[in-house]
């Protein structure tokens, strides 16, 4: 082995020793430890290295996925009254990602339709042009054709027969700003307080429920209040999946608290009871039976808070006449669980047992939808549903409240606090006080008289009206009534009559069978607008997208046809946000006031709860209580919507006003929904993963009831009731109670609301959908 | 001190003796012809040269590199040498927290697993899945002592619903939801998040922002 080494010397570091006197080639090698060049060597190396390294965490910053979205966004998602908020990632100007928003309510959580939305603005079957029916076929028109006709048969209709003979049928999923518009545009600028819409068939029983009992609309308690309760009395829902992201912030609270206990009350075992720990199954139409015999357990086996009671509740018997608590126990005398079980098909000791759990635990929240409001006795279910947390004084506290869940995502917000419905003006007010029609002529600037003193049509009244020519046009906004309404047979022939003018996004809905005049809308993102859900929370949904085509914001079209009507300076707030501004002052005069709510707040919250008077206010989750800012100083509850500060309880009796059930129709129809997809599947049902997944329409009943008729699943059915009839599939199911038939209402190819009753809760006008009697026979093939 | 790190430092002990010697050696001595006597045998001098020359340069390094590897590589499984970077500690405080009801948590307190639970859902499966994993842990270690991040942290890519979906998938809880089967392709390739409806994994970036309510607990370790 031999070792070069240079004539010269490097050593500049005075390692090396001097070389060997005997002098020899290899001699010279080691005695040096470190010369200048290995220096130079070992610098070069980890000089490499070094790069190396970085080169190669360069390659991997580089390699590294980041996601195909380049811009994220927050927004709401389109569908329900959860009313989640979602993160939209973005590219090329499309949305191509979606995400809960971590931030929001919904603690980053959606349901499978709000996983979709990515597709829901590149579904097919988009409107894109006007059309104008000619010869019995719609035909594409321009705007100026189809609005200039729209205003002539509205003018013409209010010059022949006044103005209550023109319409209007709104939505809850329209913006703020666009009910607003369009309640301000009929009531004060046509003069017909014929403004109503879908949340009538909807929420109009909750609304009145919670007006009756406490002198305003809307919730006290919000979402919030799940993480603190410890009993959950679900009746008249199906959170598991209507509502998923509220019902797994339930099962989340019970995984952190498992003695937190869920009730069901539901005449189906639907999946959120499959998930319940008490699951009861009363007759359906009879749960009124059930929660005043719980009031009776309550007073009569003293688990009632009497203190709370004198202090913040004054009770009325059903006439309006005061009710002390001596006339509370003997009309509950009538409602003791052993007189009550038989009709109510639940076992007495059951009824004690919920008495008792929903009054002792340390919070109760109830929830509920349309198993109560959509009912004969809605209103009663409502007001006595508040009631049970007044006399146990299960309210005011986190998690003791009462809270309805909404089946739209801007019902609240959008038609019950801009008073969009017949009776009402913005922010509780109501049509037939005279001091509130002339505080809103006065803050629109119109004068006094301007509103008719008498309220518009409720929505199966305004059909009615359409039938016998009282009504004869009607303006149709984002829904979809040809599906919806109840005894539809018969409403549908109502639409044949009357000029409809049907706005929608998208092209052959059931409604645009009955259309004239068919506008192309944008929808959701493709707009900007502020959503109202639930719990009093105003979310603002930026526009990030084009509406394809001519479509316009329902906005832009109400705007053109006020222009068009002669009321362009009534109308003068034209963009979102100048709508925004004139809306949120004008709350300032309401205890609504969501004044400290301006647009640029709105733009940067992840929603904010109303009242919430200044713009360092952080809102109001539970109201009635110190928080809220018109709470007196000093009061650890205060009732401040009603006159003596002082909740009411209504004695209101049981009586069984449903469709009655009898040997022609024995069985009860019931309807609702599924997980996937949305009311009349209008978005949802196009989605073709959802379209493929979902059965088609069919009924769902027992065994017990369907071996008697000699049906097996699969087998078709003809149900038919006083209302019409209707051919379908069967699935023999274990969920529906003996005696109920189920079925869904989103295939708009087998319009089951054809045979369900349109009678009505009397006070709130909503329709019951729950509780049709039908009769059922095997179809021999 | 694992057996694995022990050789590790035993064979790089080795190596650099070995390197000692060969530079420190009186290369006078390996003259052709000159012999060592070992005891038993008589061999050229040259070869026992050449042959640690060789043990040195060829065979230790990689023993050492093998060694150093695995024992980085397997000790890199663990929640410790996670919530070794501070900003990972609200992740792991989180997890550990016994009320806490974030995905991390609930699979923490899940028999299934038992140990290396961030590993096991953060690696993707196979060698290519723990390859990339790796490579990503050692760009975050860059990251992290270069300081080249800003709090809260957040994830780059999206998190492989395939992680869920190789234990949940198959099973009757899975199958029976409707709404799995239409997700069903979307959560593979990656357009939908498991994460969707079932909830937040890990604290969210506005808990974990520094100057947040949460933040002092979470980075703190403290579980109430």
């Amino acid at each position: 082995m031999t070792t070069s080494k240079d004539e010269k010397s490097d050593d500049v570091l005075g390692l090396s020793g001097t070389s060997d006197a005997l002098g020899n080639g290899l001699d010279e090698v080691s005695p040096t430890v470190f010369s200048r060049r290995d220096i130079l060597r070992l610098g070069a190396a980890l000089g490499l290295t070094t790069l190396g390294g970085g080169a190669f965490w360069g390659v991997l910053e580089a390699m590294a996925a980041k996601g195909p979205a380049t811009e994220w966004f927050k927004s709401v998602c389109r569908y329900c009254g959860t009313g989640c908020g979602v993160q939209l990632g973005m590219s090329d100007g499309e949305v191509i990602e979606v995400r809960g928003d971590e931030d929001a309510h919904n603690q980053g959580k959606l349901c499978i339709k709000g996983s979709l939305l990515t597709v829901l603005n590149q579904l097919p079957g988009r409107l894109t042009t006007p059309q104008i029916r000619r010869d019995g076929t719609l035909r594409k028109a321009s705007w100026d054709e189809a609005m200039a006709l729209v205003a002539e048969r509205f003018k013409q209709a209010i010059r022949e027969a006044g103005p209550s003979s023109v319409a209007y049928f709104g939505s809850g999923q329209l913006y703020i700003e666009e009910s607003y518009t369009a309640n301000k545009l009929f009531k004060a600028g046509l003069g017909s307080n014929n403004v109503d819409g879908n949340p009538r068939l909807c929420m109009a029983s909750a609304a009145v429920g919670y007006t009756k009992t406490y002198g305003k609309d809307e919730p006290p308690g919000a979402f919030e209040d799940i993480d603190h309760a410890e009993v959950f009395f679900i009746i008249g829902a199906n959170p598991a999946e209507c509502h998923q992201p509220v019902f797994e912030r339930i099962l989340s609270r019970r995984r952190q608290h498992p003695n937190t206990v869920i009730v069901c009350v539901d005449p189906r075992r639907t999946m959120t009871a499959e998930y319940a720990d008490i699951h009861i199954s009363p007759r359906p139409g009879s749960d009124l039976l059930l929660l005043w015999s719980m009031a009776n357990v309550i007073v009569h086996d003293g688990f009632a808070d009497r203190d709370f009671v004198s202090a913040h509740v004054s009770m009325q018997n059903v006439d309006g006449s005061a009710a002390d608590w001596g006339a509370l126990e003997r009309f509950l005398d009538g409602y003791a669980p052993s007189k009550v079980s038989e009709r109510l098909g639940v076992p007495a000791a059951r009824i004690r047992e919920l008495a008792q759990l929903f009054a002792t635990r340390p919070a109760t929240m109830s929830l509920w939808t349309m198993g109560l409001n959509q009912r004969v006795d809605g209103v009663a279910l409502n007001t006595t549903m508040n009631a049970l947390h007044l006399l146990t004084g299960q309210i005011g506290r986190p998690g003791a409240t009462p809270l309805s869940l909404t089946g739209q995502g801007n019902a609240c917000g959008g038609v019950r606090d801009t008073g969009s419905l017949a009776h009402l003006l913005p922010h509780g007010r109501l049509i037939t006080n005279p001091a509130h029609r002339a505080e809103m002529e006065q803050h629109w600037g119109v004068p006094a008289g301007r509103i008719a003193p008498t309220p518009g049509l409720d929505a199966l009244e305004l059909f009615r009206a359409m039938e016998d020519g009282r009504v004869r046009c009607l303006l149709n906004v984002c829904t979809n009534p040809g599906q919806s309404m109840p005894n539809l047979g018969r409403y549908e022939e109502a639409m044949k009559r009357a000029f409809v003018v049907v706005v929608d996004a998208f092209e052959d809905t059931a409604t645009s069978r009955f259309a004239d005049v068919v506008l192309p809308a944008a929808m959701w993102i493709e707009k900007e607008g502020v959503y109202g859900q639930t719990e009093r929370r105003y979310q603002l949904l930026e526009k990030l997208l084009e509406a394809p085509g001519e479509a316009r914001s329902d906005l832009e079209i109400l705007v053109d046809f006020a222009e068009r009507m002669g009321l362009a300076d009534l109308i003068s707030a034209r963009t979102p946000a100048e709508v925004w501004e004139e809306y949120r002052n004008l709350s300032s005069h309401s205890k609504y006031d969501f004044s400290g709510m301006t647009r640029e707040r709105l733009r940067e919250a992840h929603g904010l709860q109303w009242p919430c008077p200044t713009e360092d206010h952080p809102g109001t989750a539970r109201r009635y209580i110190p928080g809220d800012p018109f709470v007196r100083e000093g009061r650890d509850i205060d009732f401040y919507g009603t006159p003596d500060h002082k909740a009411r309880i209504f004695l209101t009796p049981y009586e069984d006003r449903s469709d009655p059930v009898d040997a022609d129709f024995p069985l009860i129809l019931t309807t609702g929904r599924i997980v996937e997809q949305w009311h009349t599947g209008t978005m949802t049902d196009r989605i073709p993963e959802i379209r493929e997944a979902t059965p088609r329409g069919h009924f769902e009943l027992c065994e017990g009831d369907a071996v008697p008729l000699g049906l097996q699943d699969g087998d078709r059915a003809l149900v038919t009731s006083r209302y019409g009839a209707l051919e379908g599939p069967v699935k023999v199911s274990r969920s529906p109670r003996p005696g109920t038939l189920f079925a869904a209402f989103y295939d708009a190819h087998w319009l089951v609301n054809k045979v369900v009753t349109d009678r009505c809760d009397p006070t709130s006008k909503q329709p019951d959908y729950k509780t049709t009697a039908v009769h059922v026979e095997k179809v021999r093939t | 001190m694992s057996l694995l790190s022990f050789l590790t430092a035993a064979l790089a002990a080795l190596t650099l003796v070995g390197c000692l010697y060969l530079y420190f050696h009186d290369l006078r001595k390996l003259r052709p012809g000159k012999l060592t006597y070992l005891g038993l045998v008589t061999v050229p001098s040259l070869a026992i040269y050449k042959l640690i020359g060789l043990v040195t340069i060829g065979g230790l390094p990689v023993a050492v590199l093998a060694t150093a590897n695995m024992e980085i590589l397997e000790g890199a499984k663990s929640v410790e040498s996670c919530s070794g970077c501070h900003v990972m500690q609200p992740m792991v405080t989180d997890m550990m927290d016994p009320t806490s009801d974030s995905l991390a948590a609930r699979h923490y307190r899940a028999p299934a697993m038992q140990d290396h639970q961030c590993y096991t859902c953060h690696a993707g499966y196979g060698f290519g899945g723990a390859l990339a994993a790796k490579l990503e842990g050692y760009r975050h270690l860059v990251r992290y002592t270069t300081g080249l991040y800003t709090e809260p942290i957040r994830i780059r890519s999206h998190f492989d619903a395939k992680s869920c979906l190789s234990c949940h998938d198959g099973t009757a809880p899975y199958e029976e939801i409707r709404s799995h089967a239409i997700a069903g392709e979307r959560l593979s390739d990656g357009r939908m998040s498991c994460t969707n409806c079932h909830g937040m994994a890990h604290p969210s970036r506005t808990q974990r922002t520094p100057g947040s309510a949460d933040y002092e607990r979470l980075m703190t370790g403290r579980v109430e």
